[in-house]
């Protein structure tokens, strides 16, 4: 096949308008779909990152406790020993929050005394603590990777006031969080301080763990107080064999609606439907970026479709006399891929330049990590691709020309 | 040498059958002057596309240049009007988005010379039709003579041994088409083969041969001019 790139390139220059338009079109596309797939990618890393939790098999059963005598401490012990006794259930904790919930409970760890004046004070809420007892990582499935668990013994019960909360003897902290803490040298059995000035030695160091803002700079500082959870609202974690989430919760739900006059049950919700709504605006903006893309690129996928179409009907008699002077079938259709081909390169590199200055501005304006090139070469590809396979037809349309048509008409 | 023996053409749309070449038979000899003359849509064009392969036939025999080309693949059909036929046009077909230059380089191309010779033939081309220094215009920026003279160059570039022409001067004023006329006679005695189809009755009249066509067939034909004596060795002219 006989590409002559340059005459079909000198008769392009002679035609601009079209192309110029086309052309544009593509280097738009090809700058918003980089980008775009670029910060779709980013969502869909987020959400699936890790949460060190066996998301999957938890959920999550919330109470209120309204009448006169209801009594806190002994509802939770009830709930708690009835939960870990259905079959099916791995194991359950009563807790303050739900982890990927959005809502929960942060303070604040310093590694030196002197409280709010430590020199420590990090962002607000940079720690995010959980009241757990001796059955609260088994339930989460986080795993220890050094110290201990929690003993029984150390659980502080339920305050009757939140005003005489005493800070805890002991923690149990994330990796991440004591890293944090103490970047020199062992955590572990390191001694750390409340917003108080208050001390609580760290006894346990699990792996990772998403707290209650997933979607925060480190959701993984997270740490764990030995003591039961306030009244007189109850949230219960339990974490189930797999394949059992659907029949237990429903067990319980009924177990619990009826088992305890004094208090009522608020919800009754799976793990994971909580981490989808936390995560809800990163898939609402993947689908819009995915929609917005997608449509861009049909409009461009188009353009090329039309001018190639536009320029095979009204340049037949010239087809004609091609094909009489001695161009085969193939000929014509190089003819027009080549030409396509040049208008897509030439929106690709102005678009290539509009990837990388939309690209700049974005991480400028939103401190997003810098467009990965990569990003930028598929997109190259991809719409040189897009380019050939839009102007196929109308290419293969053109080598059906009869060379009688150049005698034919006028 | 052109011969073709017992050639039918049909069209066919839905409602009616066209019947533009019957048992149509014509010799032409190398080196011939050839002017096919006839009634419109008595099939002139129509000999022309299927003498030039731009059209198939339906039945009958035809030998270009001593080689049956009824069964040929679309793409030999392209290397043969490449490289044996040039073709000269009504409308000239210059293609409008080229120079003179490049639009004589168009089949060069097709043939995948290399750069030197396509340069070496388009430049003797030009000079030949007397357009060397108009090379770089655009076709619109010639007359009507003068494109037709830049077909003609595009046509003698590739060194046909047949040139087909449809009406060459059909769209020219009688000066021009005299001048088109004095350079075809000039490239027939320089060895090419020509065959055009006119209704002008003079300039046929120069030509060696008249071929008058009605209805498909050959009603007349009769020579003008003495034959070339290479012609007249070859033996009888005829159906
Ligand atoms: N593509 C086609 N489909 C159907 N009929 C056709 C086609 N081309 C030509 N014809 C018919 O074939 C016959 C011969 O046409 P042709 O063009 O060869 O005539 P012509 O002698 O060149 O006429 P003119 O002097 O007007 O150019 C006409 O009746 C014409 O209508
Ligand atoms: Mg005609």
């Amino acid at each position: 096949m006989n590409l002559n790139i340059r005459p079909v390139f000198s008769a392009l220059l002679r035609n601009r308008t079209g192309a110029i338009l086309v052309a544009m079109q593509i280097a738009i596309a090809l700058a918003v779909l980089v980008n775009a797939v670029y910060i779709v990618k980013q969502r869909v890393d987020r959400i699936g990152r890790p949460t060190g939790m066996d998301v999957e098999n938890i959920f999550a059963i919330s109470s209120s406790g309204f009448a006169q005598g209801y009594d806190h401490r002994a509802t939770l012990r009830d709930d708690l020993a009835y939960l870990r006794s259905v079959p099916g259930v791995v194991d359950a904790v009563a807790t303050t929050s739900v982890p990927l919930s959005g809502g929960g409970n942060g303070s604040f760890l310093s590694p030196r005394p002197g409280g709010m004046h430590s020199g420590f004070t990090a962002q607000q809420g940079d720690g995010n603590y959980f009241e757990i007892d001796e059955h609260g990582l088994q339930t989460l499935g986080v795993r220890l990777i050094a110290g201990r668990n929690f003993r029984p013994d150390e659980i502080a019960p339920a305050p009757l006031s939140l005003a005489h909360t005493e800070f805890a003897p002991s923690v149990i902290i994330t990796q991440a969080y004591a890293r944090y803490l103490f970047p020199d040298g062992n955590p572990l059995g390191r001694t750390v301080y409340d917003y108080l000035s208050r001390p609580a030695r760290i006894i346990g160091i699990i792996d990772h763990m998403h707290g209650a803002w997933p979607t925060v700079d480190h959701p993984d500082r997270v740490y764990f107080l030995p003591r039961m959870a306030y009244g007189p609202r109850a949230t219960y974690l339990v974490r189930t064999e797999p394949g059992e989430l659907n029949r237990v919760m429903a067990q319980v739900e009924q177990h619990m609606g009826t088992s305890n006059s004094d208090r009522v049950i608020n919800w009754v919700r799976t793990l994971s439907s909580f981490k989808a709504d936390t995560y809800m605006s990163d898939r609402n903006m993947g689908t819009f970026l995915v929609t917005v893309t997608s449509l861009l690129l049909a409009i461009a996928s188009l353009g090329i479709f039309g001018l190639a179409t536009f320029n095979v009907n009204t340049r037949t008699k010239q087809i004609g006399t091609r094909r009489a002077v001695g161009a085969r079938r193939r000929d014509i259709v190089a003819y027009f891929m080549v030409e396509n081909w040049l208008i897509t390169t030439a929106g690709i590199v102005v678009g290539c330049a509009m990837a990388l200055g939309v690209g700049y501005w974005l991480s400028h304006q939103y401190a997003m990590p810098r467009l990965d090139l990569y990003f930028l070469v598929g997109g190259v590809l991809g719409l040189w691709g897009l380019g050939l396979l839009a102007a196929w037809q109308p290419a293969r349309r053109a080598a059906t020309i009869s060379p009688a048509v150049a005698t034919r008409t006028v | 040498m052109l011969d073709m023996q017992h050639i039918s053409k049909v069209y066919r749309s839905d409602l009616v059958e066209t019947h533009a070449l019957r048992d149509f038979s014509l010799t032409v000899h190398a080196g011939e002057f050839v002017a096919v003359t006839g009634p419109s849509g008595s099939g002139k064009t129509t000999f022309l596309n299927v003498a030039g392969l731009l059209e198939t036939f339906h039945t009958g025999r035809y030998l270009l240049d001593g080689s049956d080309v009824s069964k040929l693949s679309d793409d030999e059909r392209s290397r043969l009007r490449n490289e044996k036929i040039g073709f000269i046009f009504q409308g000239f077909n210059l293609i409008p988005d080229l120079d003179i230059y490049d639009n004589v380089d168009v089949p060069l191309r097709y043939r995948r010379m290399n750069r030197a010779e396509r340069h070496e033939r388009i430049t003797s081309a030009l000079e030949l039709v007397g357009l060397a220094s108009r090379m770089h215009h655009m076709p619109s920026q010639l007359s009507g003579g003068q494109q037709q003279r830049a077909a003609i160059a595009r046509a003698l570039a590739g060194d046909p041994k047949f040139l087909l022409a449809d009406e060459p001067t059909g769209n020219l004023d009688s000066l021009m088409a005299r001048q088109v006329l004095d350079l075809l006679e000039q490239i027939n005695e320089m060895g090419t083969t020509i065959i055009m189809v006119t209704h002008d009755l003079e300039l046929a009249r120069r030509a060696h041969r008249n071929v008058h066509i009605v209805d498909g067939q050959i009603s007349d034909f009769r020579a003008y001019e003495p034959l070339p004596e290479a012609v007249a060795a070859a033996g009888t002219i005829g159906r």
